[in-house]
């Protein structure tokens, strides 16, 4: 199969997958047994208010004439409006996401060193000490809840050596020295949540390059261990380690929720938790369907790279 | 006499003990703790688990307080004795939930195969595309106020969340058991669909879906403390110990250590977990998966 029928068929299944997304958020939020706006408010809810939401939703409107409707607007990108503010969704989400955006590429760059910098000391000192206490490390951190890390960071680097600032609340008007103080905190929590995972598993893959036949040729050349190490042998362990970060970026966006929620960065996720708690459903729908876009886009990308960097995936699927 | 005799069978579980990988004891004996402590929490605790005026609320830690005192004057290691049964009962049944749910509907799509089998695997595949917390939360959202709260909402969350995760899991260990002679033999024998899943594929598979199943509860109080954390988990004042570390953390700056009781017993639960799971994949051969 050709590259390009292999991406086209990619693409396809993930618009298929985005779809049924959209079905089930629909039919979970709005078209389960029972009256929705009752649901909402609750039982104490007044006749008035019940009356108003059912004419915000257009729950008079039959269901498949809704989701229709809702379907149709979001993909010609008007997203509808939020209830709780009566604003514009589009215009709401659009600077919370350059937030996350920020802090998630800030993130990524201390990932990079931190996911690295350990496996490949473990990879190379294999069986010594130093790969045994970094594993052991590794196994806590894994099993530590993200926002009792987030908590600990901030007890640790905001209370205990008031280094930085407890609350990530920024603004337009905040300067780049400042915002960056901001999310050092909150970058560091995501980036160590998405290394510990990614740690391991290149760890393994690094090891088995290492013993490899074309690794053994590079030394037996007498190529530099650095130059072996490198350019040849990382390139290659990367591989399996991509995979697993996108895999756990359904983890990591709930983990910038939690994150953001623990330091009040005005971001994606602390959007969500609000537009949850005020039953906003109109932007509970929309943010819910680019966190699921945003996961899905990640795997297409990921599973084209891996076909990219590793010309025989390309026969074998 | 009779000591001698008895002594085989001692020594034998003793030596199957011993040949156990390091990690395993260590995540067994952290469980097993565990255990214990939530059998005692449920029974007796020092204080009730919301009774007020306990002590000086925030009064920090003492001989009678040895995890402080919160904000309206409860005693924290009162309520974390508590909370312990909470976390673990709804991790088991959440995580139990999802496994029959996951097992029953993955064996059988990877074994029937066809369109039961496409259909399947692309609701599958919507559901894991959704981040797990927020389609924990939006299920929370939609399930109304009457159920907010409630532990049965919760462990349906739990299960609803992890089904399409272990269904993948079952589906692959299904399709790869199906191609087996005793697959063909019992279809031969002219056995249903049922039975063959579950009497030849399901024993078959038991390794991977043990592993799968030690995977899934490592995470599970990890999931409902967050949930809990983010104020959409069990109602107050039920004690759970995700709800335990929201409700203190506020109050970080003046007394620190009604947090690190909670996190740490969450904390070194999911170790133990993790250990467990660890070792227990290595026993039977199988590779768990990190994540997703």
């Amino acid at each position: 199969m050709s590259v390009f029928r292999l991406l086209a068929s990619r693409i396809l299944l993930s618009a298929l997958t985005l779809l049924l997304v959209s079905i089930l958020i629909f039919l979970i939020l709005e078209a389960l047994p029972g009256d929705v706006a009752t649901r909402i408010l609750g039982r104490e809810a007044t006749a008035k208010a019940l009356e108003v939401l059912r004419s915000q939703l257009h729950l008079d409107q039959p269901a498949f004439g809704r989701y229709s409707q809702w379907l149709g607007d979001f993909l010609r990108g008007d997203l509808g409006v939020s209830i709780a503010t009566g604003r514009p969704i589009a215009d709401v989400l659009g600077p919370r996401i350059v937030n996350t955006l920020l802090l998630s590429l800030f993130a990524f760059a201390i990932y990079l060193v931190l996911a690295l910098v350990p496996a490949v000391i473990q990879a190379v000192n294999r069986g010594k000490p130093i790969d045994n206490v970094i594993s052991v490390i590794t196994l806590l951190l894994l099993s530590l809840p993200d926002f009792l890390l987030a908590t600990m960071l901030l007890f640790l680097f905001a209370v205990a050596v008031p280094i930085l600032p407890a609350l990530a609340t920024i603004s337009e008007n905040s300067t780049w020295q400042e915002m960056l103080r901001a999310m050092v905190l909150p970058a560091v929590t995501l980036a160590i949540m998405m290394a510990v995972y990614a740690i391991r598993v290149l760890r393994d893959s690094l090891i088995e390059v290492l013993r490899s036949d074309y690794v053994r040729l590079a030394e037996l050349k007498g190529l530099r261990p650095r130059a072996v190490l490198f350019r040849h042998a990382l390139p290659n362990a990367i591989v399996p380690a991509l995979n697993v970060t996108a895999l756990n970026l359904g983890f990591l966006i709930g983990g910038v929720v939690i994150v953001e929620r623990v330091f009040s960065y005005p971001g994606f996720g602390t959007l969500l938790i609000d537009a949850l708690q005020l039953r906003d459903i109109p932007l509970i729908k929309a943010t819910v369907m680019i966190s699921a876009a945003v996961y899905v886009a990640a795997n297409l990308v990921a599973d084209v790279l891996a076909v990219l960097l590793q010309p025989r995936l390309r026969t074998s699927r | 006499m009779t000591l001698v005799t008895s002594t085989p069978s001692r020594r034998f579980s003793t030596d199957r003990w011993r040949a156990t990988p390091g990690p395993f004891k260590v995540g067994v004996v952290i469980l097993a703790a565990h255990a214990l402590f939530a059998v005692i929490g449920a029974l007796w605790a020092p204080y009730g688990f919301a009774e007020m005026g306990a002590g000086l609320p925030l009064s920090g830690i003492s001989w009678g307080h040895p995890m402080g005192l919160d904000q309206i004057g409860r005693d924290v290691f009162s309520r974390f004795m508590h909370g312990a049964h909470i976390v673990l009962l709804l991790s088991f049944a959440g995580t139990m939930l999802g496994m029959v749910a996951g097992t029953t509907l993955g064996l059988l799509s990877g074994y029937v195969g066809g369109w039961f089998d496409a259909v399947t695997q692309r609701v599958v595949e919507a559901m894991i595309s959704i981040p797990f917390l927020a389609l924990a939360l939006v299920m929370i959202i939609a399930a109304g106020p009457a159920l907010a709260g409630t532990p049965v909402l919760i462990v349906f969350v739990v299960g609803l969340v992890y089904a399409p995760r272990i269904t993948r899991i079952a589906r692959a260990a299904a399709m790869e058991i199906a191609t087996r002679e005793y697959v063909a033999v019992a279809e031969l024998r002219g056995e249903g669909t049922w039975s063959i899943v579950f009497r030849e594929i399901l024993p078959n598979a038991a390794n991977v879906l043990l592993v799968e199943f030690s995977l899934r509860l490592s995470y599970a109080p990890i999931l409902i403390g967050a949930l809990g954390f983010l104020g959409f988990g069990i109602r107050p004042p039920t004690p759970e110990w995700g709800l335990m570390i929201s409700e203190n953390r506020n109050l970080l700056i003046a007394s620190p250590v009604t947090v690190f009781g909670p996190g740490l017993g969450l904390a070194s639960l999911v170790i133990g977990f993790n250990l467990f799971t660890d070792g227990l994949s290595r026993m039977l051969g199988q590779r768990p998966v990190a994540g997703a």
